[in-house]
């Protein structure tokens, strides 16, 4: 579906390929470049060498320096402290300058150092297989029921998890929460109760860390304290955490007691990312995994998405839509208006772009057909990176054959209400449009949406008698005027379809909070749309507008041959004035098109804005697992000395 | 201007064959076409002498027939009628009438109240007689007649039909139900709309299996002439439901990793390169899943899978398309046994969803995929197909080359003795032996397992066995389909094993001169020519512990294929690849 018009940031220079030029090189040039390199290589390395004479700061990677400079902050002081007074060779507190990563790398060392000798004597430190006997949720489900105190020996249970937090009350009795599948559960590792002898007890969990996977095989019971636990009789590392995982501080007694689900989130409902245990954005997108362990409602966010594509997809596929698969790489990128990403395909010598829509395949599998077609899948578009916008996003597009855009409209409101029953239990859902120190919106779902007819509308909430004529220069003169008067800035070129884009943000969007149908679009703004069957110079398409933030784009398809290929020549005409988000030409589309598109109704939708809402997230980069991010710029070797002399 | 130029200039021609075309049905009376329109067979006739040569419809025919139907289109809106509607509503699918109507005896007619229908589709056929006309109607389903009698139709639609509606436009058509005398079974039709209006001949049947180019290049066409073709893009969507359904049912979490990427890696192959103008940088179109899919084991989920597209900057084969699709998943304290059991559930259930039994054929094999499937080491096959035992080899390389090469000399050909000759590993020879020896001949489903190391950099060592790695790949009718590991979790080794992958693949970029052992052979130095990067990111996500795993990856195309007994990738790509053409 086409993006809306919304004059995203724009960047003069073109894409240039650089596989070509790289095509380009003579074989002397590459030798030459390649000495070049090794030249370089060598350098680095000499630098290499002369900062890993400083002392104990070997091996270091800058870029964990920067991870452990930003989780460092998240670390008790009474845990630094306790692990410095166990180095004897260190009785001298470093300066705290250097501190946060000399000492995570200290842990990291000795973590290697603990391996390597496991490693020494025959030991493997990571097993191939650990037969788990039920889930951690699935063992809440079983004996969550069980009395206090009471303990069933005679039945054993093998689990398997993380380890999130670990107590000692003595050498002989260590307590875990060990989380696994979204749950935790206690681990009461007692020196009486295990195959070990107590001297091996003992050095064995000294070398348990907080951040190992490990597997335990013992009995269920409660503590008298009504704690479910597990009580090992062996007790296996499976994998180790080597870094010093970040953790939250000093809360208090955080667990309240008892055991749980964690996952306490549910879709539809406000959460709050300041009070996660990982804070640091950086972090949280960098290493997800982190955000992940450490932030147990982010896993739902990710359930979430997952179960609201899963609905998308049960929905179609009850009304008989087909699921197929278009390329992703194309000669010419259609379908829509914005910048494409460039590759080069080395063998056919080929220049692609990554598809920007599948509007265009889609619509030719109709022709061919298939009546009723989706894709979900990722597009990508070369923009910049905001609180909206990652360079590859996903989509559901669907087309059906002998609908128009109001069956369409129906069809999204029984989808949408559909699914935001069935995720958050009713129709109301709770966001922070206005940021997380302002109360949370309330938006509801309930169908019917309210409908508002661009124009009219726009012409009623600004006082504005627009020209009747929307392709006349009469038009985009008074257009302008009305923005110059308004005082909404349209940066140029202000095309007709710029500038009214621009109002209609300014007037309409703004008031549609709950779920709003903006219809009627003009044909200017909307060249893959059909005319209207009543009224001229307009198109039947809507935009679904919630939270004043676009969410579907629909209409009933034009395919008429003669009036597509007119309106390509229209958006020619904006590209040659400037606008490079006119789109281009597709001929083998408008061939298809001249072998018979049935009356088509065609619809997207953003999944990751979809996303957005139902987990109250207000950056996009909280529903991508891997958001795109700048290059972490690595401090140079010479940096590093720098800041240590 | 495009527009204007189709809508003016052919206007010449349009007079001329509508002149002929009338005449033409004047003396015969009856037209009789099946898949092509009457327009066009008369512009055929006329081009008649390079009808063999050249394909359906050259450009000539083509914008002559254009022609023709663009009058058609005015004359329509002249009177009234939009050639382009905007909506239908059916109440049937032509299999739901086939269906329903089964017992409808020969020359009955069903007209009560509930027997008025509406339906909608191409018309693909179609015979005119004095007052009484027989169309096809082709949609989704299926197909079903459309009997048009004068006396039924209202006011002039029966001259309308004739003069207006060509083969290939898109009709709707109320009636109710009628069996010919001849045991058709047809919509006996009151009233009916033409909703598209189709400005180009349907290609005949003949030409649409014949132009191989051109049936990829315009997917539409194949699908419209040849409605096998649409069943198999049906089929492909049943596959990846019913993996999907599969996998889900066992509680896996589908998640969507990057496209775009810093670092392509988690295979061994050339990436596509593409540049993001607001970041600054180069970005690498991912070579695989795996690596991201493995950080989600770090992060707690314990079953996860993701089916996307890859792209490989590679040739064009029968076997390969630039963009693919795979499923890989991962899943938490399992091994690489417990995948194979994965990979045969995954397999027979969509071979039962698509064909509904399990012995199925595959040009011209029978493959069947009856469980449990043959689990055989590679040792143990290149042994049993070569006779050469390369667990009494050892770690000597020259003296496993040359054992190679006396023992199996005559049946090599320079190619594959130069291949054997560069191999840098006996593990590399032995796969390579592997590949010519044993790969073509896995024709009945085979798990290959236990792979050399050096060829395996993401996979656990072996629990009993230096030097070899817990892996398989499935191989089905000579092909790689699936490939899993107990997946390798100590960062040490990970990280040694990664270095030493961007070593070798350095060594060979600077040298740059024979075929090597690697996957891929191609002549070409090129081969070699892109950058491998270390994905330290990920080393990173390691060194925080992922739980004991294994994962797997299917190519979904190559499945679509076996199943759907198709030769080419091609023909399960909806879109695929193809050369400029000239």
């Amino acid at each position: 579906m086409e993006g809306s018009v919304d004059g995203k940031a724009k960047v003069s220079n073109a894409a240039t390929d650089s596989s070509t030029s790289e095509e380009t090189l003579s074989k002397n040039a590459r030798k030459k470049e390649l000495k070049n390199k090794q030249k370089e290589e060598e350098r680095r390395l000499k630098e290499e060498e002369k900062a890993k004479k400083i002392p104990r700061v070997r091996n270091l990677q800058p870029l964990m320096m920067k991870i452990w400079t930003q989780q460092y902050k998240s670390i008790p002081d009474q845990y630094k402290l306790s692990f410095f007074s166990g180095h004897l060779y260190y009785n001298v507190k470093p300066p705290a300058f250097i501190l946060p990563w000399f000492f995570l790398q200290q842990y990291y060392e000795n973590r290697l150092k603990y391996l390597a000798a496991q490693k020494a004597t025959g030991g493997e430190p990571y097993p191939h297989k650990f037969p788990v006997s039920m889930s951690v949720v699935e063992y809440i489900d079983k004996y969550g029921g069980l009395n206090n105190g009471e303990h069933l020996e005679d039945v054993t249970v093998n689990l398997a998890g993380r380890i999130m937090s670990k107590r000692s009350s003595s050498s002989k009795l260590f307590f875990y929460d060990l989380h696994g599948t979204g749950a935790k559960v206690q681990v009461m590792a007692d020196a009486s109760k295990s195959d070990m002898n107590e001297a091996e007890f003992s050095s064995f969990h000294s070398n348990v860390k907080r951040g190992d996977i490990v597997g335990v095989k013992g009995f269920p019971g409660k503590t008298k304290r009504g704690e479910l636990s597990i009580f090992p009789k062996s007790f296996i590392v499976l994998s180790h955490c080597l870094h010093m995982m970040p953790r939250q501080k000093a809360k208090g007694a955080s667990d309240d007691g008892h055991l749980k689900k964690l996952e306490e989130w549910v879709p539809g409902s406000v959460r709050n990312p300041e009070t996660y245990v990982l804070k640091d954005q950086e972090t949280r997108y960098r290493q997800r995994y982190l955000d992940l362990m450490l932030n147990t409602e982010v896993r739902l966010i990710f359930k979430t998405r997952a179960r609201i594509i899963s609905y998308v997809r049960s929905f179609l596929d009850n009304l008989d839509f087909l699921e197929v698969e278009t390329p992703m790489m194309n000669m010419i990128a259609g379908g829509a208006a914005a910048r494409p990403f460039v590759t080069h395909h080395n063998e056919l010598n080929m220049r692609l772009f990554m598809r920007i829509a599948p509007e265009l395949y889609l619509k030719q599998l109709v022709v061919g057909e298939l009546g009723r077609v989706y894709e979900i899948g990722k597009q990508f578009r070369n923009e910049g990176i905001d609180l909206t916008h990652n360079p590859e996003f996903t989509t559901c597009e669907f087309y059906m054959a002998f609908a128009d855009y109001y069956d369409l409209m129906e069809l999204t409101e029984k989808m949408l209400s559909g699914m935001v029953k069935e995720l958050t239990g009713g129709y109301k859902i709770k966001y922070h449009a206005n940021g997380l120190d302002k109360d949370p919106i309330e938006i509801d779902f309930t169908p019917p949406f309210r409908r508002i007819d661009m124009i009219e509308e726009l012409e009623k909430m600004a006082n504005l008698n627009i020209p009747k004529d929307l392709s006349s220069d009469e038009a985009n003169k008074y257009l302008k005027d009305a923005c110059m008067k308004l005082e909404i800035k349209c940066p140029p070129p202000e095309t007709t379809a710029r500038l009214l884009d621009k109002l209609v943000g300014h007037f309409l969007e703004e008031t549609c909070v709950n779920p709003t149908y903006i219809i009627n679009h003009p044909e200017i703004m909307s060249p893959l749309a059909k005319w209207h069957r009543n009224k001229p110079g307009l198109t039947e398409r809507f935009e679904l507008f919630i939270n004043k933030h676009e969410l579907c784009n629909a209409y009933t398809e034009l395919n008429d041959p003669v009036v597509q290929r007119q309106r390509f020549a229209e958006q020619l005409k904006d590209r040659q004035s400037g606008d490079d988000e006119a789109m281009a030409l597709d001929e083998t589309f408008c061939m298809a098109l001249e072998y018979g598109l049935p009356p088509t109704g065609g619809w997207g939708m953003g999944i990751d804005r979809l996303t957005m809402l139902l987990t109250d997230s207000q950056n996009i980069k909280e529903v991508l697992l891997f958001p795109a991010m700048k290059p972490q710029d690595e401090p140079s070797a010479k940096e590093l000395s720098a800041m240590l002399n | 201007m495009e527009a204007l130029k189709v809508s003016s200039q052919p206007f010449r021609h349009l007079i001329r064959f509508a002149t002929s075309s009338t005449s033409a049905a004047r003396r015969t009376r009856v037209v009789l076409v099946r898949c092509s329109s009457s327009s066009s067979s008369t512009a055929t006739a006329t081009a008649g002498r390079n009808r063999r040569s050249s394909s359906s419809s050259s450009t000539s025919d083509k914008d002559a027939v254009r022609a023709i139907r663009l009058g058609k289109v005015e004359e329509l809106r002249s009177k009234g009628l939009e050639p382009y509607a905007y909506k239908w509503d059916r109440t049937h699918s032509a299999n739901q009438l086939q269906d329903m109507y089964r017992h409808l005896g020969n020359g009955e007619e069903s007209n009560s109240e509930s027997d008025h229908v509406s339906i909608a589709g191409r018309i693909v056929a179609r015979r005119a007689f004095g007052k009484l006309a027989f169309l096809t109607l082709r949609d989704d389903s299926g197909t079903i007649q459309l009997y048009c009698e004068k006396e039924r139709l209202v006011n002039d639609q029966f001259d309308q039909l004739k003069s207006l509606v060509d083969i290939g436009d898109i009709l709707g058509a109320r009636g109710s139900i009628k069996r010919t005398e001849k045991g058709e079974l047809s919509v006996y039709v009151t009233s009916f709309a033409i909703l598209t209006k189709s400005l180009l001949p349907l290609p005949d049947k003949y030409h649409g299996l014949t132009d191989v180019d051109k049936r990829y290049r315009q997917r539409y066409v194949d699908m419209i002439a040849n409605p096998e073709v649409a069943d198999i893009f049906r089929k492909r969507a049943k596959i990846v439901s019913e993996i999907r359904k599969t996998v889900e049912s066992l509680g896996f979490i589908e998640v969507e990793t990057p496209v775009l990427q810093g670092a392509a890696g988690g295979a061994e192959a050339r990436p596509f390169v593409t540049y993001h103008n607001s970041l600054g940088r180069d970005l690498y179109l991912r070579i695989a899943t795996e690596l991201h899919l493995k950080r989600m084991l770090v992060g707690g989920f314990e079953k996860v899978y993701e089916i996307g597209r890859i792209f490989r900057n590679e040739g064009l084969s029968t076997r390969h398309n630039p963009e693919f699709t795979t499923i890989e998943m991962y899943e938490a304290y399992s091994d690489y046994q417990s995948m194979m059991n994965m990979a045969e559930e995954i397999v027979t259930r969509c071979a039962l969803a698509v064909h509904g039994k399990l012995s199925i054929d595959y040009q011209g094999v029978e493959i069947r995929l009856e469980r449990p499937w043959r689990r055989e080491t590679m040792h143990n096959l290149v042994k049993e197909a070569t006779g050469i035992d390369f667990h009494g080899l050892g770690n000597d390389l020259q003296a496993a080359k040359e054992v190679t090469l006396r023992d199996l000399g005559i049946d090599l050909d320079n190619k594959d003795k130069s291949s054997i000759e560069a191999c840098p590993s006996v593990g590399q020879l032995l796969n390579e032996l592997f590949e010519i020896f044993v790969e073509p001949k896995l024709l009945q489903p085979t798990f290959v397992l236990d792979y050399p190391i050096e060829i395996s950099p993401l996979a656990k060592p072996h629990r009993r066995h230096a030097g070899l790695t817990e892996r398989f790949e499935l191989f089905i009718c000579g092909r790689e389909l699936g490939n899993a590991f107990s997946e390798l979790t100590d960062p040490m080794d990970q990280r040694g094993r990664l270095e030493e992958q961007v070593r070798q693949h350095n060594e060979k970029k600077a040298a740059a001169t024979e075929t090597n052992c690697a996957e891929e052979k191609t002549n070409e130095n090129e081969d070699n020519s892109y950058e491998v990067t270390l994905d330290d990111d990920f080393l990173t996500a390691l060194e925080y512990g992922m739980p004991p795993a294994s994962g797997m990856g299917i190519g979904i195309d190559r499945l679509v294929m076996l199943l759907t007994n198709s030769a080419s990738i091609r023909d399960v790509i909806a879109f695929p690849v193809l050369k400029i053409q000239q």
